[in-house]
């Protein structure tokens, strides 16, 4: 047990808000440009699980994902480091995409393997839905709202 | 939307656009203002689109907001004319609750309460980043897939007559293992015999209050009687098969030209390659949420001598029935006076069959089905069985849990500089968790009075009150 969750919630940035949804885990982030849109929606995914802050960078792995549309980039690119999360138990916390299209991202992702001892999982995401899923500008700025199913 | 009374706990949505059945919503008065205010009725609306539905699109009281289908949500379809749909399962497929009881008595077993909730945590993994879960080749896990609880069993764990009281005694006909993405093989291969997080919990509990005596006496319920709950699901190959499957639907919502008012109820017809595809990974799913509560189950029964230094006679942690509440089912139910085949979704609600179905356990003929409502972790859970309404008015299906009240972000804000923890254990309740933010987002607050849903499937006469529950501990991921 561990007080990371009211931590974490203090030191949230501005560009990171938890969405208020009575079912589910959502959030919307804000960005200046689309590249860190997606990078900061990812980071803001690991503050879902765990606390970002206290994972180390050991390991990075480039990962590519492919997808019809830019909403759907959205879920697939957040669906594809659940994924490696769970299966691979590991922890990201920084997010470098290199590669940037409306149906393809790049990315080189950096993290470590999960650490009882340091990390605490606060919860399982079971999928990245399409529900309220929107990205859109907003004046000189990107918004993305994504819900979870926990 | 219009709201019309039609029973003391039922309102009904007439047709309009494109419904092609009315909504029905289960509900006392007092409800209904909170269900109004919801999306979930408009969902509820929605599924009445569907090509195929039979009869009505339903929803029990603890209906709120779920993606597409609404939680609470039961439809059944014509398997020539209808469709099979994802949405109506859910994405934790075969999510379910077992209970068992012990031959222990609260007095018994206080004592050692906090040796027990530890016991279990440490027994028990929860998911993620915690250690135990069973490792099991890829091989190994499509003979999980095919026999289901029956699999746990054959490995010694657990006991032969456990299966007599699983619904489809814990494995379904059906499974087809090709239909399984790589992916979904991979997530599920180091998660059996792991209970998850959000709203999954093991609690030790006891019979706090009985209602019917007869139908107690018949389940082997008594005051004071030490229990035990275990809900959790799939895990992640179930959420995996759901989410391979929900692409899979919306392509073929355009190749067979079907009309939806909302993308999320993405379905193809039951008899089509789609349809059949999906059906066969479904199974899969289900077949691997109850060897998961089995393997649970037995875990259980090991952590209880641990903790309490008696045997397994001595304990009797003897299972009295479990129920799937995220499911989709081929089920027999009459239409317009004769018996039907129908392929009944039910997502967050659970069957309820009447005394004398085939496919209630023979000791409990007379009483009908168990179904198992549990409720939040500070308050109690409740024992129902099925009604001869039920089989009329629902498919033969009732509520199946609370429901969220509060946000997870509003959860956690009441819970603010308060110690929930603490707070539950000066009720006598010991939880334990991985992580504190999950226990505040779980608190008691978070969570409608499970007592007001329960009461509306009485008084719609779609179950029948057997007995309550109370906590003693509980474990959380």
């Amino acid at each position: 047990m561990d007080d990371a969750g009211e931590a974490l919630e203090a030191r949230s940035p501005d560009w990171l808000q938890a969405l208020d949804h009575t079912a589910d885990a959502g959030m919307v982030v804000t960005a200046p440009e689309l590249k860190t849109l997606f990078e900061r929606a990812a980071w803001g995914m690991f503050t879902v699980i765990t606390d970002p802050a206290k994972v180390r960078l050991e390991t990075a792995v480039e990962l590519a994902v492919d997808a019809p549309d830019r909403a759907a980039l959205l879920v697939r690119w957040l669906s594809e480091l659940n994924y490696r999360h769970i299966t691979r138990h590991e922890l990201f916390a920084r997010f470098n995409i290199l590669e940037l299209s409306e149906t393809r991202l790049v990315a080189e992702v950096q993290g470590e393997p999960i650490d009882p001892a340091r990390h605490v999982i606060h919860t399982e995401i079971k999928a990245v839905t399409f529900h309220g899923l929107k990205i859109e500008q907003q004046g000189t700025d990107w918004r993305a709202q994504v819900i979870f199913d926990l | 939307m219009q709201f019309h009374q039609i029973g003391a706990a039922l309102w009904e949505i007439p047709p309009e656009g494109g419904m092609r059945v009315p909504a029905r919503i289960y509900a006392t008065p007092k409800m209904l203002d909170a269900i109004r205010n919801d999306n979930a009725s408009q969902q509820a609306a929605n599924v009445a689109h569907l090509p195929g539905i039979v009869n009505y699109s339903l929803a029990m009281p603890d209906i709120h907001w779920g993606y597409g289908f609404p939680i609470g949500g039961v439809a059944a379809f014509d398997l020539k004319t209808g469709v099979i749909s994802p949405g109506g399962v859910g994405y934790d497929i075969n999510c379910g609750v077992r209970l068992m009881v012990s031959r222990l008595t609260r007095a018994e077993v206080t004592p050692r309460l906090r040796e027990l909730v530890n016991q279990l945590f440490r027994d028990v993994p929860t998911g993620v980043g915690s250690a135990g879960a069973l490792s099991v080749s890829e091989d190994e896990l499509k003979r999980v897939v095919a026999r289901g609880a029956r699999w746990a069993v054959e490995r010694g764990l657990g006991e032969e007559s456990d299966l007599e009281y699983i619904e489809e005694h814990g494995c379904i006909a059906g499974a087809e293992p090709a239909r399984v993405s790589a992916r979904a093989w991979e997530r599920g291969r180091g998660q059996l015999g792991t209970l998850g997080s959000g709203n999954h919990f093991l609690e030790v509990g006891y019979v706090s209050e009985v209602f019917d005596a007869r139908a107690a006496q018949v389940l082997g319920l008594h005051p004071d009687q030490v229990t035990v709950i275990i809900h959790c699901g799939s895990r992640g190959f179930g959420y995996q098969v759901c989410e391979d499957y929900l692409s899979v639907m919306d392509r073929a919502v355009k190749k067979y030209g079907i009309e939806l008012p909302d993308r999320q109820l993405a379905c193809a017809p039951v008899d089509s390659e789609e349809g059949q595809a999906y059906w066969g990974a479904m199974q899969c799913a289900v077949n691997y949420a109850f060897a998961n509560r089995q393997v649970i189950a037995h875990h259980t029964r090991r952590a209880f001598e641990h903790a309490l230094g008696l045997d397994r006679h001595a304990i009797g942690l003897r299972t009295v029935y479990e129920v799937a509440h995220n499911i989709a089912k081929f089920e027999w139910h009459p239409v317009e006076g004769r018996e039907v085949k129908l392929c009944i979704h039910r997502k967050g609600a659970t069957r309820a069959f009447a005394p004398g179905r085939k496919e209630v356990p023979s000791a409990y003929q007379a009483i009908g089905q168990p179904v198992l409502i549990p409720g939040d972790m500070g308050r109690y859970s409740y024992v129902l069985t099925g009604t001869e309404q039920a089989m009329i008015q629902t498919f033969g299906s009732t509520c199946h849990g609370a429901g969220r009240a509060l946000s997870r972000v509003k959860a956690k804000q009441m819970a603010r500089g308060r110690n929930i923890l603490q707070e539950l254990e000066q009720r006598g309740i010991l939880v334990r968790g991985q992580s504190r933010r999950t226990v505040d987002e779980e608190i008691s607050e978070a969570y409608k009075d499970v007592s007001s849903v329960v009461d509306a499937c009485a008084l719609a006469g779609i179950s029948n009150k057997v007995a309550q529950l109370r906590p003693l501990g509980c474990i959380k991921g």
